[in-house]
């Protein structure tokens, strides 16, 4: 004889108290899951920041600190013109080299998510190409291609447009943008697309039946729609490329320092990691403003749009 | 399952999500078991004394009598300046050996981070000149202690490398010419200040024994604000400045006798110039971590490089001064003047300006005030 099928977990009365807790509470189980990833980010992220933090409100001593809590090198970082300058002057470049990059990125992916059909895996594995290679490779290319005698200056001179190699290509900042550019567009291709992607057809459909054309469509459905996808390719190559020391030090003139080769040279060369702490928390405390106010402008602008 | 049915189903579009996975689970087990799998009895490189070091003294031909003794190359860590070592060797990292210069040596023996070499444990000890060693770097506070922190290894100039066809001279080689206005971003200079600093004394006439002072700082500085607008690169990539000397973008520039021996050789026409004025001359070498782990082989280590053979190399190939008197031996006295080397070390040294050690807290001061310079404050 078979012996009936029962559900045996929903009847047996649930013992252990953790057990009863996370049967009866959902958002606990949610925690319970997130545990070892929160874990592992406090440990490497929040413990890291907070140290940080303090040390920036430390000063060196020969090679230790004295431990008294001061505001000295934030004094000297608002003092001293040189850190506003490099400050500035990575805003610029990074953000010369973010616009440059989304404005180049955003119709490419357009054309993968909307008129691509087949073989959008090989689309998307191209467009990563360049991420197969090492950082370095890629900025010694630019080397090679924006060089004295590179790929540039020699066709130049081979077309005879110019008589002698063009001296502002390689060591200066449009180097240092264009490489820039070029090193980080697969992390602005990819959140475009994806938000892209989702995006359901049938309101564009809708809105040409209501009666607007291509530019309004773009206008009222899909650039809101991707918006989310914009910012955060925004966010992906601000954030890294404000703060990068190798590019400037391999393709920038003496004029293309960041503030991200000063920092890197206090807690190397000038060996004062407080003074380096106080520039990283500016340049943090820098880049959530930006990102606030980018936050605020997303909702001034569905706002308006809907 | 056999992978060539696993191959035809994924051709099929037939690959089921559990056979997919335990095919993926298959290959996880496989790599996880490789090392357990029978390898060929070796000392594996952990066995090895680690130097730390500049990139260009990572080959084979300094290490001849080391590798006849353990069968294997050392291993190796590379820096670029020696600021970038000292920070990296002070925030954990132990190195048996790593290779300063002779202004570093009391910054570096205050960190408690080095031993005092026993050259009693190297060969070739009693062939290196003594000159060389018996200098102040080695006297760590400022006494002869009869310690020995350094060991020489190698000895040269910074000076100025020009392209002979497009530097037109005037009035002869002087530390004027890297301050030539004609050149104006043609000319190139080194990155780090511990090489820069030292040649704006030289050219603000700054005495060495008087560049600590308040005064002289101010001078220095001012020179190298001055020579600032005229520099098209700054940089310690030596293969980038002998790849811009050789394309003719730049015509003069910083630089040590290796990048000129090398230029030399791919046929530019360039001079390693011996300005009027003195040019900058140093002894760097190697010390010994206090906590290094392989301390038998860190001797051999060091034994290697001033072994005969190993000056020989760096005579020919690198053109920097050796400390073995034995490996001038294969030289005539013409050749090394042409390299501006003697087989007395001391007439090249002493003819020059030779690096003093200074105070940490100096050094942290220049660095940041030519960071300033060179980023145009």
């Amino acid at each position: 004889m078979v012996a009936p099928i029962t559900n045996v977990g929903a009847t047996r009365p649930r013992t252990g108290l953790i057990s009863r807790l996370l049967f009866r509470h959902e958002y606990l189980r949610g925690y319970a899951l997130l545990t070892p990833a929160l874990i592992v980010t406090g440990l490497t992220v929040l413990v890291p920041c907070a140290m940080l933090v303090m040390l920036s409100f430390w000063t060196q001593v020969g090679y230790g600190y004295d431990t008294t809590l001061t505001l000295q090198n934030y004094q000297t970082a608002y003092d001293k013109p040189i850190y506003a300058a490099l400050l500035e002057r990575s805003l610029w470049i990074s953000g010369t080299a973010t616009i440059v990059t989304v404005l180049l990125c955003y119709p490419m992916a357009y054309y993968v998510a909307f008129h691509v059909h087949r073989h959008k895996m090989i689309w998307i594995i191209l467009i990563t190409l360049p991420f197969w290679t090492s950082y370095l490779l890629r900025v010694f290319a630019w080397k090679v291609i924006l060089g004295y005698e590179g790929v540039i200056n020699s066709g130049l001179m081979q077309l005879g447009l110019i008589t002698e190699p063009l001296r502002f290509l390689l060591y200066s900042n449009t180097a240092v943008s264009i490489t820039l550019a070029h090193s980080w567009a697969a992390f602005a291709i990819l959140p475009i697309y994806v938000s892209l992607e989702k995006i359901d057809k049938s309101y564009l459909e809708a809105a040409a039946d209501l009666g607007d054309g291509p530019v309004l469509r773009f206008l009222r459905i899909t650039l809101p729609l991707s918006l989310p996808g914009v910012i955060a390719s925004v966010f992906l190559m601000f954030i890294p490329t404000l703060g990068d020391y190798v590019t400037p030090a391999m393709v920038g003139g003496p004029d293309s320092s960041m503030i991200g080769s000063l920092i890197q040279l206090q807690f190397g060369a000038i060996n004062n990691w407080p003074m380096g702490a106080a520039l990283s928390v500016i340049l943090v405390i820098i880049i959530c403003a930006l990102g606030l106010c980018s936050f605020g402008l997303t909702r001034a602008f569905r706002r308006w749009a809907a | 399952m056999d992978i060539l049915d696993q191959l035809g189903a994924v051709k099929e579009g037939k690959l089921s999500r559990r056979a997919f996975n335990r095919s993926l689970f298959g290959a996880g087990v496989a790599m996880v078991s490789m090392p357990l799998m029978p390898r060929r009895a070796l000392a594996s490189p952990e066995d090895q004394a680690t130097y730390f070091t500049w990139g260009g003294f990572d080959v084979p031909e300094l290490f001849v009598p080391y590798v006849e003794k353990h069968g294997e190359l050392p291993n190796f860590s590379i820096y670029g300046s020696t600021e970038d070592a000292l920070t990296k060797l002070r925030s954990g990292f132990v190195a048996d050996v790593a290779h300063p210069c002779s202004s570093d040596i009391p910054n570096w023996v205050s960190t408690g981070l080095f031993q005092p070499i026993d050259t009693s444990r190297l060969s070739n000890w009693p062939d290196v000149f003594p000159e060389l060693y018996d200098m102040d770097y080695n006297q760590a506070n400022g006494q002869p202690d009869g310690k020995i922190w350094m060991a020489p290894f190698e000895w040269g100039q910074s000076s100025i490398i020009y392209r002979t066809d497009l530097f037109d001279l005037q009035g002869g080689e002087s530390w004027d010419m890297m301050w030539d206005t004609r050149y104006a971003g043609r000319l190139g200079s080194l990155a780090t200040a511990s090489d820069a600093w030292w040649v704006g004394a030289i050219k603000a006439g700054v005495p060495f024994a008087e560049i600590g002072t308040d005064a002289a700082f101010d001078k220095i500085a001012a020179v190298l604000r001055e020579q600032r607008p005229l520099i098209r690169v700054y940089t310690d990539d030596t293969t980038s400045t002998e790849n811009a000397m050789a394309s003719g973008e730049i015509v003069a520039v910083l630089g040590w006798n290796s990048s000129a021996l090398a230029l030399q050789t791919q046929g530019v026409p360039v001079k390693f110039a011996q300005p009027k004025e003195g040019a900058l001359t140093w002894v760097c070498g190697p010390m010994l971590h206090a906590q290094a782990p392989n301390l038998d082989r860190a001797y051999d280590i060091i034994d290697s490089l001033i072994s005969a053979p190993s000056g020989e190399f760096i005579l020919r190939d690198y053109g920097y001064g050796a400390v073995n008197r034995k490996s001038f031996e294969p030289f005539d006295d013409a050749t090394l003047a042409a390299m501006g080397l003697s087989r007395d070390p001391n007439t090249i040294l002493q003819a020059g300006h030779f690096g003093l050690p200074q105070s940490l807290e100096w050094n942290a001061k220049i660095v940041s005030e030519f960071e300033a310079i060179k980023s145009g404050f």
